[in-house]
């Protein structure tokens, strides 16, 4: 456990030292909120939701590639690849937390007759799967520029297909708009079980992916033999 | 930059001072290479072609003060058969190589002789075509480049690389700085690794594959971007790992040392261990 802090450790610091970049992961999910905000209420909700998927995912996967540098000396150095993983995870997911807190109390501040506690949900199913998806694109495309451009391409297409359509529950953040229109219409709760389900497992299922792609990539070679 | 006045003025430099042409070749060859990869004034790197010259006659002849060479101990690593293949062509074709405690093995050979992906192969980051590597020990490896976070500072890498280890902060911290101190050089406490000059930058890649002291030390062209002086107290350090029983083997295209080496693995011609 004490490798995984230190490794969550450093990866926090990392992150916290790019100031610029923080500023704006800050600010974009403000973008998309404030872009539809004189609409329908639950609209500003779940683009905020989406703004801080997008975001999140990004850090993920620029922080997942950055490291790649790194990781292998650290496996030699006696890390196994649970813990550079693990620790990896823990640091983003503490960054998304501080990152939707405002959120959270933006809406609390800004909108009335909502479900808080649901609204709250989705933000926390929001980091707890952003942030694997991340990582898995950074695992699968190593080069940044390919993975950003998935990342456009799954989070455009949450935006313009019909959240109705069976297709979109294919896409990692629809459990948002399930447990948004939760919050906001004051549905039933099949609109919350749903939701959560999808998130709980997209977030799981990325989670296990990610740690699996770890194994593969810093797996000790079977031509080499250490006696130690 | 033009570097080639400055390279011309060596040259002749070195002839003056009795340097053979191969040799002068070689180092002249090596400076080429470390000016294009740095970037910087080789004045500022080497220092004036006279000075620079003399320094490596006085590394060449100079009287060894190292203490006698202790008898090699047991093999800590052995490479038997390495083949690589790259889209059709082979880069490494059944190469062996063993190191024994307290042995230095210099592994040479002309860009794209295969010298990095033989490291790479026997810290087990790259799988052979065939071919298998024993280490019997702990490794630490140093990469021609990377290998550093860009956001950390070098005692933060040392605490990140200790853990690993199982080396508590305050002790890696304490065996980080001891480390470059054998490099002369102190770290300073804030400053990022992207801060940090290109040879700098090498200096703590090189403290951190030493921190825990590992049994085998894996070196890939660790010294790129070092001045003359940190380049003598590298093999210096070199030297002083092999007499505390360690065993290494250094990537280098520096023919000069390779005397003062006790293995050579030429990968350009004629396969050796």
């Amino acid at each position: 456990m004490s490798r995984t802090l230190v490794v969550a450790e450093a990866a926090l610091r990392e992150l916290l030292r790019r100031r610029t970049v923080l500023v704006i992961l800050l600010l974009m999910p403000l973008a998309f909120y404030l872009s539809r905000r004189g609409d329908h209420l639950g609209q500003s909700i779940r683009f905020v939701c989406l703004g801080l998927a997008w975001a999140l995912s990004t850090a993920a996967l620029f922080a997942g590639s950055a490291a790649r540098g790194i990781e292998p000396r650290l496996r030699l150095s006696g890390y196994g690849s649970r813990h550079l993983v693990l620790g990896r995870l823990l640091a983003l997911w503490t960054v998304g937390v501080l990152l939707s807190t405002p959120y959270f109390l933006l809406v609390l501040a800004d909108q009335r007759d909502v479900r808080y506690g649901a609204i709250a949900l989705i933000m926390a199913l929001t980091v707890f799967v952003s942030v694997p998806f991340g990582l898995l694109l950074s695992a699968v495309l190593p080069r940044e520029l390919e993975g950003t451009l998935v990342l456009l391409t799954v989070v455009g297409l949450q935006m313009v297909m019909n959240p109705a359509g069976s297709a979109t529950r294919a896409l990692p953040f629809w459990f948002s708009r399930e447990l948004a229109t939760y919050a906001v219409d004051h549905t039933d709760g099949g609109y919350l079980t749903r939701g959560l389900i999808h998130g709980l497992v997209f977030g799981v299922a990325l989670t296990v992916l990610v740690v699996a792609a770890a194994a593969v990539r810093l797996r000790q070679r079977r031509h080499l033999r250490l006696a130690i | 930059m033009n570097h080639e006045p400055w390279l011309a003025a060596l040259t002749g430099e070195l002839r003056r001072h009795g340097v053979g042409p191969d040799l002068t070749g070689h180092v002249v060859a090596e400076a080429a290479t470390h000016l294009l990869d740095s970037g910087e004034s080789p004045l500022r790197v080497f220092g004036a072609p006279e000075t620079y010259a003399r320094a490596v006659v006085d590394s060449l002849g100079g009287p060894d003060v190292r203490p006698p060479r202790r008898q090699p101990g047991p093999v800590r690593l052995a490479a038997r058969g390495i083949t690589k293949r790259y889209r059709g062509r082979t880069v490494l074709d059944r190469v062996d190589l063993t190191v024994r405690a307290g042995q230095i093995a210099a592994v040479v050979g002309a860009n794209g002789a295969g010298k990095s992906t033989f490291l790479r192969i026997c810290a087990g980051l790259l799988s052979p075509d065939a071919g298998t590597v024993e280490v019997h020990g702990t490794l630490g490896y140093c990469p021609q480049d990377g290998g550093t976070a860009e956001f950390l500072s070098a005692d933060e890498h040392f605490v990140l690389i200790g853990a690993g280890r199982g080396l508590g902060r305050a002790e890696a911290r304490r065996t980080g700085r001891a480390e470059a101190s054998g490099l002369a050089w102190t770290p300073p406490r804030r400053t990022q690794a992207r801060h940090l000059s290109g040879g700098t930058r090498q200096k703590l890649n090189l403290v951190l594959a030493r921190l825990g002291e590992p049994d085998v030390l894996l070196l890939d062209e660790p010294y790129q971007g070092f001045d003359r002086g940190t380049y003598l107290d590298f093999w210096h350090e070199v030297w002083r790992w092999r007499d505390a029983g360690k065993a290494v083997v250094v990537v280098t295209h520096l023919l000069n040392q390779l005397d003062r080496v006790d293995v050579v693995l030429d990968l350009s011609g004629e396969r050796a261990a």
